[in-house]
């Protein structure tokens, strides 16, 4: 139940009301104060003042004035007269509450309205401000394009007074040389004559040529030419350069390079180069040569020339134990297989040498050729002649100018369409 | 403001075209401009068009069986003006613009497109013999004279087995006496190689890694001071060709500038020092080279060696969406030059300010 304020003192003029509220020793703020133009209400809990008010009063415009333990109402009438009291005499409940509903309502609108207002206001401000910069800016460029259409001007402004200096120098000199043409035909006839039996066919030829061009333009040209060319060296007696051109690792312009690609290769054959198997136990006898992969490539290298496939393949086996990531290595020992009839254990080989000369670039072509060639053959011997026709012309993708391959996959193409029947 | 004091590129007409054009050309002593190109029915087109007030108005139009690539005034008297053209097939071909359904010299010199072609000797211009270069797909550079019919002067071809790489681009320079000349070709590998003809032997050569666009000497006719090659990715080198080193060649000095292909270096007839670039995204440099104190100093060995100078942007515009891939300066008017661009367009520009350089 909140305490009712009743201690108030009230005087009215014709145009206003002046209420003073005593409240003493409480704090009053703003938001104590609720008034729209028929209901009064402060409510500082637990005491509450209400009025509900004999007339409409101006909201707005009204004021509180809140002081030392005192609020000071000046309310404004809405209409000239004088009350007779300052709240309605008769209200009851229900209309009290009903007033008091009304007025919260009211309230709430009142605050909408003024929100969206001070918006619009907002809004009006950004775009004045907007367009006043616009100005500026418009006015800015305006006068940079000023200058320039100045200078545009004046440069075309030249540009006019030359062309016609032109034209007129061009002009004279025709009349110019029109006068002197007469002059000088015969005489240069008659040189004329002379040269033609003098100098060889070919020059003949061209001047002739370019005789029946000029005709149309008139005679005294030909004839300037002609006098031109005694002065000149006679044409450069004709020779070849030969040239090369800047060769590259990989052979391709920078624009068309596959950079990437061809780093990685690189990159990979670095690395392949410096891995050394882990297993080094066994190998602590063998000598220090022995245990470098290339040497071991270059002894099966040799066997394999010499014909002692068995020998080859056994340095090439140790090579692979200290070092399984040179590509070449399982190439030569495919071949080797080969040779002995291992056919399974050379497509092996072949394949997993196929694997390590990934990314595939020009520099390592050849080696992919032998590679598929070389497995190609292994699947013929075996009789799995389509998987062999397959690796055939993978090679020849690589390789299309090589015969040997180009012969072999059409025999190949021939048994199985033969088989095929 | 220091904006507005240096040169401003303004443009003055530009031409709207219904073919592709490939290059355009001053017709010298005059106010009038050659373009040509390939029209859509795969001919090729030759227009003389006049400047005649801010516009360009189309005096003639010549139409050929190949489209045509690439032409030059450089061979050709001041009074005769015969415009050398190369083609897609080919063709070199020399045409009296009076009269040009016959031409005044025609030879097929090459098995691909001539992609280049430079005259030297006419115009009144440097002395010697008046001599055409053209540099083709097929990699070889064959330097033609216009009194000799059918086979060329000089030709410079890759040795047998050899891969051909293009050519690109070639230019005369040197031929400050009349023995005296070289011709410097560019390939799509970045080689650059410098062949004199008075030895008939390689001079020099260099790879600048990409693909050479375009090169120029600052002028033909004099000893060769400065060579400018411009590449692929928005590359181009200064070489000062003053002194030849026996090892390292020429001194150079390289500026990236346009994020994109520079297709075109001129040179500024009335000024050496200042030239222009034109790049794939339609955009145009000016620039200007300074040279340094001492243009030649010795090193280790005491074999003499040359200083490469500095450069500096004067202005920049951009004019187009598309390459310009064509740049001509107008010998008789300083500032006066045309360009086209892949959009179809030819413009007429004015550099102004270049007395104040």
């Amino acid at each position: 139940m909140p305490v009712w304020l009743r201690e108030h003192l009230w005087r009215q003029t014709a145009s206003a009301v002046y209420l003073s509220l005593p409240v003493r020793g409480l704090r009053v703020t703003p938001a104590n104060i609720f008034c729209t133009d028929r209901y009064l209400k402060v409510s500082i809990p637990p005491f509450l003042f209400e009025a509900i008010l004999y007339a409409p009063i101006d909201d707005t415009n009204s004021t509180a004035k809140i002081g030392n333990g005192i609020i000071f109402f000046t309310l404004y009438k809405k209409e000239a007269a004088m009350w007779d009291s300052l709240t309605l005499a008769n209200a009851n409940k229900e209309k009290l509450q009903y007033l008091r509903e009304n007025a919260v309502l009211k309230a709430h609108e009142k605050a909408k309205e003024e929100t969206e207002a001070k918006k619009v206001t907002k809004q009006e401000h950004k775009k004045y401000a907007l367009e006043a910069t616009m100005k500026l800016e418009e006015a800015e460029r305006k006068r940079i394009e000023d200058l320039k259409e100045k200078e545009r001007q004046k440069v075309t402004k030249e540009l006019e007074l030359w062309k016609e200096q032109q034209d007129a120098a061009e002009k004279q000199k025709r009349v110019q040389k029109e006068g002197e043409l007469h002059q000088e035909v015969e005489q240069l006839k008659e040189k004329k004559k002379e040269k033609n039996n003098k100098t060889s066919i070919s020059y003949e030829g061209t001047s002739e040529t370019r005789i029946k061009a000029t005709k149309g333009r008139g005679s005294y040209s030909m004839f300037s030419e002609n006098l031109k060319e005694e002065q000149l060296p006679a044409p450069r007696s004709a020779a070849t350069i030969k040239i090369n051109f800047t060769s590259r690792v990989f052979p391709t312009a920078l624009r068309e390079s596959r950079v990437a690609e061809e780093e990685e290769w690189l990159r990979k054959q670095a690395e392949a180069q410096r891995t050394v198997s882990a297993d080094l136990s066994e190998l602590e006898d063998l000598k220090e040569e022995e245990k470098n992969p290339d040497w071991l490539k270059d002894k099966g290298n040799k066997m394999f020339a010499t014909g002692n496939y068995l020998a080859a393949v056994n340095a090439y086996n140790l090579a692979v134990r200290l070092n399984n990531k040179l590509p070449l290595l399982y190439l030569n020992r495919a071949a080797c297989h080969l040779k002995l009839r291992n056919l399974h254990k050379a497509i092996e080989d072949s394949s997993k040498a196929l694997e390590l000369l990934t990314p595939p670039v020009p520099d390592n072509e050849n080696a992919r050729v032998k590679a598929y060639v070389r497995r190609g053959t292994a699947f013929c011997q075996l009789e799995l002649y389509t998987e062999g026709l397959q690796d055939y012309e993978a090679a020849l993708k690589i390789d299309p100018q090589n015969k040997n391959i180009e012969k072999d996959a059409e025999k190949i193409r021939h048994l199985i369409q033969g088989t095929t029947q | 403001a220091a904006g507005l004091d240096r040169p401003q590129v303004v443009s003055h007409a530009q031409q709207a075209l219904n073919y592709t054009l490939f290059d355009c050309k001053w017709v010298p002593r005059s106010a009038r401009l050659l373009c040509l190109g390939s029209a859509a029915r795969g001919s090729g087109l030759l227009q003389l068009y006049e400047l005649r007030g801010g516009r360009l108005a189309l005096l003639r139009e010549i139409e050929k069986a190949k489209p045509l690539k690439c032409g030059t005034f450089g061979a050709t008297s001041l009074q005769q003006r015969y415009f050398a053209t190369g083609d897609f097939g080919g063709n070199l071909n020399i045409w009296n613009l009076e009269a040009p359904e016959i031409p005044v010299y025609s030879v097929k010199g090459h098995k691909e497109i001539i992609n280049s072609i430079d005259g030297v000797g006419g115009l009144g211009i440097g002395e010697g013999a008046p001599e055409i270069v053209t540099g083709s797909r097929d990699g070889t550079v064959k330097v033609w004279d216009p009194r000799q019919k059918d086979t060329p002067v000089a030709n410079m071809e890759p040795v047998q087995g050899e891969s051909k790489r293009d050519c690109w681009t070639v230019a005369f320079g040197n031929a400050y006496n009349q023995e005296e000349r070289v011709v410097c070709a560019g390939y799509d590998n970045g080689d650059i190689k410098l062949f004199d003809l008075k030895t008939m032997s390689l001079r020099w050569e260099t790879n600048i890694k990409n693909g050479v666009c375009s090169v120029e000497f600052d002028r033909k006719d004099v000893n060769m001071n400065k060579l400018v090659a411009t590449s692929l990715e928005g590359k181009f080198h200064v070489f000062d060709m003053r002194t030849q080193h026996p090892t390292k060649g020429f001194a150079s000095v390289s500026e990236k500038a346009q994020k994109s292909t520079i297709w075109q270096v001129r040179h500024l007839p009335q000024n050496r020092d200042i030239f222009m670039t034109s790049g794939g995204a339609g955009s145009l440099h000016l620039w200007k080279y300074e040279y340094p104190s001492q243009r030649s100093k010795k090193d280790s060995e005491g074999a003499e060696m040359g200083v490469a100078g500095s450069l500096s942007l004067l202005q920049n515009v951009t004019l187009s969406t598309q390459p310009i891939s064509s740049l001509d300066w107008s010998p008789d008017k300083k500032g006066l030059c045309v360009c086209g661009a892949f959009d179809q367009t030819v413009r007429v520009l004015i550099v102004t300010k270049l007395n104040k350089i």
